[in-house]
């Protein structure tokens, strides 16, 4: 059974390392109508997509919440219209299926938690990033500390009861100590889950030009020293090994490379990306991955309207993908390397018809005898004192 | 008509690097109507990429002008192209024995090099006729006294009927066509008299076979002749003779004087070696021209493919590099850190960079070269004598008695200015001073003899960098002498990587060991694991320093909509990762096998 994500390409303002394709709201409340028009469109020819159901429901973006609560009332009624939603209890208490939703410490309202919650939505992902407000202006976030605070409270009060925190390190001029500053601010906020991730430098980001231009006199000195530096590989992993300690210490366990979750907490619909499984992605420039076939919408609003609006399925042709079984290893030993749980041969043989030993025999035998893989519980997994140099792993188990 | 036609004139052009040589040769083939302006291109008789790129001449050409004289004659000017490196001093002494004449290019504001003072004695050598051109006379810094003086003095040849040129605008090219026809001697020679005839080129024709370039000295050839390769013996059907225009041209026969190609289903070329006299089997010559050698490798070097699966490839490669170049030898090797790869030898350095460029451009294989060696005579305990050109391959220091190196004697002509910096730089590289000659109030030759190892190491870079580049140099092999000379191995954790072997004097050795080690730090990118690297003689660790751990090599995230371009970054990764050599559990970038080489930097 697929999940479901849906793409909401809003944001008040575009932070300074996204890539992302979202688009400012210029106060404008039109583009805003047509996208609603449009996803409406979407959700209805693609339902049949999903006869059985959806397992799970992500809405991001962008920034889902910065529709209003009757817009967002209006979005969520077409999709529990068109689409039906595995029931049932979840594990250790946790709410099923599990419905989640992206959203800006600065854009909740009492008014949209309520309606989210109506719909069932159960668990929140809120873009915290930092909790030092000089590095939150400098990438370009709107929001500050505080309102981190308040959106907590206002998300606790309104019955969510399985929130998680997006934080970022190795921002431009952070120190060991801001960064661990950040972590105990947040673990004090008791979310039930931390996503934890390391700057990632894109082209066609402000921060990415600013950062990789090759000749690095072509940008004006000024406007790095006001920053300053990025922390340099050594100082990353510093970090990142500190929150790994600190967040164990807390009760967090690390089930991915870059998440954390209290048990019971770990994210399913994640978790079904890094199985491989089947998703349908809604919305301008989502992708879709169903019966080896991924395809990616339009990312662009005029012309995804447009192929909506006209009942036609609105991919990019040029971006859609016929994966080939090596294609498919590949990414299954991806992902499933950076997961705790790792890679269970069983499971490998299911989805291949051939067995991991004859794939990757010699790499795994080779990087075990090294300890850098183990074999235990029957699940291949990669030493976690490695998580961090996991590419230097993965890349000699893509085919 | 026995006698060669006195309408034949046969030249060459000597001039240093960046001197207008090739420039020149364009006016020439422009002016006589060879070759219209649009029919050549930018320096015809470069014709490898490689060549035009580098400026220089690799490869010998030859092109036959079609001159109407004032006198109202018409000539029949042969121009035989000649290699300006110091690697391809032989090829350029049988070019020149091939001709009667040269013309002498000097450059009006730099005067003459090390390199064509070399040409210029080897011409000598040969009685050529010498026409000294002065050329790029329209520089605002041309001194074209000076010079001339210079030619007189260094050369001792009277320049006062020296032509001044500029190549570049045409200034002065009928002049010398107008020379080669009056001060150049037509060739001698008989065709009634056996056969007689110079290899001084080849080529590989995939239909053709190897094509000899000859210049016939006596007698006569024509499709069915049987020639006979005097060093060899071999013969051969001669199935097609023909002349340059620049293009091949079929002609009828060859005669005394006349310069051009056979091809006779010669599979080898390794059987028309330049320098070899060809004659007629039937009627043979009692004895060959003089001045036949067989090529000899100065250096070598070890060439293996990155990828293993490659080495066939590779094989493949040099098969067809040695098709058109004789003087490249190579012989299978095994490396422990490499695989299986090939010795291979050559003229010089350059030869050497040449050949390796052209396996990777012209056949897409991506190698590696191990720093390149000399040969060394090893005296055994037991008596005995083996030539080494394999740094792994040393015997262990108790077999062996003493270790000779091959010693060459250097030429380097300086702006009187660099003395001191020249005589540091030869002090350096463990040179002795033999002489010094002002050739002007401020030019002087330095004469020295070093050892080739130290040439082939970086002191041509050396000599370039530390005199703003006004330094040439020559040199050529005097013999073989004994030096303290020790193998320096480097370990990559743990592990000798025999690649990365050399042999080094002993005073040198602690100095060099350290710099490498220093630099392989910086080469050999973080891994998952520490690295010691160390420098060992023997069992003795000279130097040491260690490649930290990599810390952060990951993806921060990886959600549904990333999943594809993810992949392929890592696909990307993967790639990039194939340009390493994997020696045990360490991966080393192919620079890193080049390092001991550039270690100055």
């Amino acid at each position: 059974m697929p999940s479901l994500y849906v793409h909401v390409p809003f944001c008040v303002k575009k932070c300074d390392y996204c890539a992302f394709y979202s688009l400012p709201l210029l106060n404008s409340c039109e583009g805003l109508a047509d996208y609603l028009r449009g996803v409406a469109q979407e959700i209805e020819l693609r339902s049949n997509e999903a006869p059985a159901g959806v397992s799970s429901l992500y809405l991001g973006g962008g920034t889902p919440t910065v529709l209003s609560w009757r817009q967002l009332d209006d979005l969520l009624k077409e999709i529990h219209l068109h689409f039906t939603f595995l029931s049932g209890q979840g594990k250790e208490g946790q709410s099923f299926p599990e419905k989640t939703t992206e959203a800006n410490p600065g854009t909740i309202t009492e008014e949209k938690l309520k309606v989210l919650r109506d719909y069932g939505v159960n668990r929140i992902s809120l873009g915290a990033q930092s909790f030092n407000d000089r590095l939150l202006y400098q990438i370009g976030r709107i929001h500050r500390a505080q309102d981190i605070l308040h959106a907590v409270k206002r998300i606790r009060k309104a019955g969510i009861e399985n929130l998680n925190l997006d934080l970022i390190f190795g921002l431009p001029g952070q120190t060991l100590e801001d960064w661990q500053d950040t972590l105990r601010k947040a673990v004090g906020l008791s979310p039930e889950h931390l996503s934890v991730y390391a700057l990632t430098l894109e082209e066609d980001t402000p921060l990415g030009k600013k950062y990789l231009a090759r000749d690095l006199n072509s940008f004006k000195m000024s406007d790095r020293d006001e920053a300053g530096d990025l922390p340099d590989d050594d100082l990353q992993a510093d970090m990142y090994e500190w929150a790994v300690d600190f967040l164990s210490n807390k009760g967090f366990r690390r089930y991915e490379i870059s998440n954390f979750a209290r048990s019971g907490y770990e994210c399913q619909h994640n978790l079904a990306y890094w199985r491989c499984e089947e998703y349908i992605g809604l919305g301008p420039g989502a992708v879709s991955c169903m019966r080896r076939v991924r395809s990616k919408n339009i990312e662009d609003m005029e012309a995804y309207l447009k192929d909506a609006a006209a009942g036609k399925r609105p991919f990019d042709g040029a971006e859609t993908e016929f994966l080939t079984p090596e294609q498919q290893m590949s990414e299954y030993m991806m992902l499933g390397l950076r997961t705790e749980q790792g890679i269970d041969p069983i499971d490998f043989y299911h989805k291949f018809q051939v067995s991991i030993q004859d794939i990757y025999g010699q790499i795994m035998a080779n990087y075990i005898d090294r300890d850098v893989l183990s074999i235990s519980g029957g699940r291949l997994k990669i030493h976690p004192n490695y998580s961090f140099v996991a590419n230097s792993i993965i890349k000699d188990f893509i085919r | 008509m026995a006698q060669a036609s006195r309408n034949i004139r046969n030249f060459s052009i000597i001039a240093h690097i960046d001197h207008g040589k090739s420039t020149l040769a364009d006016r020439l083939i422009e002016y006589t109507g060879t070759l219209s302006t649009r029919e050549l291109k930018e320096q015809v008789l470069d014709s490898m990429d490689l060549e035009r790129e580098r400026g220089i001449t690799i490869k010998l050409q030859a092109v036959r002008l079609r001159y109407k004289a004032k006198d109202g004659e018409i000539y029949e000017l042969n121009l035989i192209d000649t290699p300006g490196h110091v690697d391809f001093s032989y090829e350029v002494s049988r070019s020149l024995a091939a001709c009667e004449g040269a013309l002498l290019v000097v450059d009006a504001a730099q005067g003459i090099e090390a390199q064509t003072l070399a040409n210029v004695y080897l011409a000598l050598e040969n009685d050529l006729e010498i026409i000294p051109v002065i050329n790029k006379i329209d520089l605002p810094s041309a001194e074209p006294e000076r010079v001339k003086q210079e030619i007189e003095d260094v050369i001792g040849i009277d320049a006062s009927e020296a032509i001044l040129a500029s190549a570049k605008s045409g200034l002065g090219v009928e002049e010398i066509l107008e020379a080669i026809v009056k001060r150049i001697p037509p060739p001698k020679g008989d065709d009634e008299k056996p056969l007689k005839s110079l290899i001084f080129d080849s080529k590989f024709d995939s239909y053709k076979g190897a094509i000899p370039y000859i210049r016939i000295f006596d007698g006569k050839l024509g499709k069915g002749t049987n020639i006979k390769m005097m060093s060899s013996g071999k013969v051969f059907e001669i199935i097609e003779v023909g002349v340059f225009t620049p293009g091949m041209t079929i002609v009828e026969e060859l005669r005394a004087g006349q310069v051009g190609y056979i091809a006779g289903s010669i599979k080898n070329v390794g059987d028309t070696r330049v320098g070899d006299t060809v004659t007629d089997a039937d009627y043979p010559s009692s004895e060959p021209l003089p001045g036949y050698r067989k090529a000899v490798s100065m250096v070598f070097c070890g060439l293996y493919p990155v990828e293993t699966s490659d080495y066939d490839r590779l094989k493949d490669a040099l098969e067809k590099l040695q098709l058109n170049d004789a003087s490249l030898m190579y012989e299978n090797e095994t490396s422990v850190a490499l695989g299986f790869g090939f010795r291979c030898g050559f003229l010089g350095l350059l030869h050497m960079e040449i050949i390796q460029e052209r396996i990777e451009r012209e056949f897409g294989l991506s190698i590696i070269t191990t720093a390149p060696s000399v040969v060394y005579k090893v005296n055994t305990i037991n008596q005995e004598q083996v030539l080494i050109d394999n740094p792994a391959l040393l015997p262990p220091e108790g077999k062996i008695e003493s270790i000779e190196e091959p010693m060459v004697k250097a030429t380097i002509m300086v702006p009187s200015e660099y003395v001191g910096t020249i005589m540091e730089l030869n002090q350096e590289k463990r040179g002795s001073f033999l002489n010094m000659d002002y050739i002007t109030a401020s030019r002087v030759s330095l004469y020295y003899e070093l050892p080739l190892s130290e040439i082939v190491y970086d002191y041509f870079d050396q000599l370039k960098s530390r005199t703003k580049g006004y330094a040439s140099l020559d040199y050529e092999l005097i013999g073989y002498k004994e030096a303290n000379l020790v193998k320096l191995d480097i370990m990559l954790n743990g592990e000798i990587v025999d690649a990365l072997s050399f042999i080094v004097h002993k005073d040198r050795a602690y100095q060099r060991g350290r710099k490498l080690v220093e630099k392989l730090r910086g080469l050999i990118p973080r891994q998952m694991f520490e690295i010691p690297v160390q420098a060992v003689i023997g069992s003795k660790v000279i130097a040491r320093e260690n490649i930290r751990a990599m810390r952060k090599d990951v993806l921060a995230k990886c959600y549904g909509g990333d999943i594809t371009r993810k992949r392929k970054l890592l696909e990307k990764q993967k790639e990039g990762k194939k340009r390493m050599k994997q020696v045990g559990n360490v991966e080393i970038p192919q620079e890193a096998f080049m390092a001991v080489l550039k270690m100055d930097d």
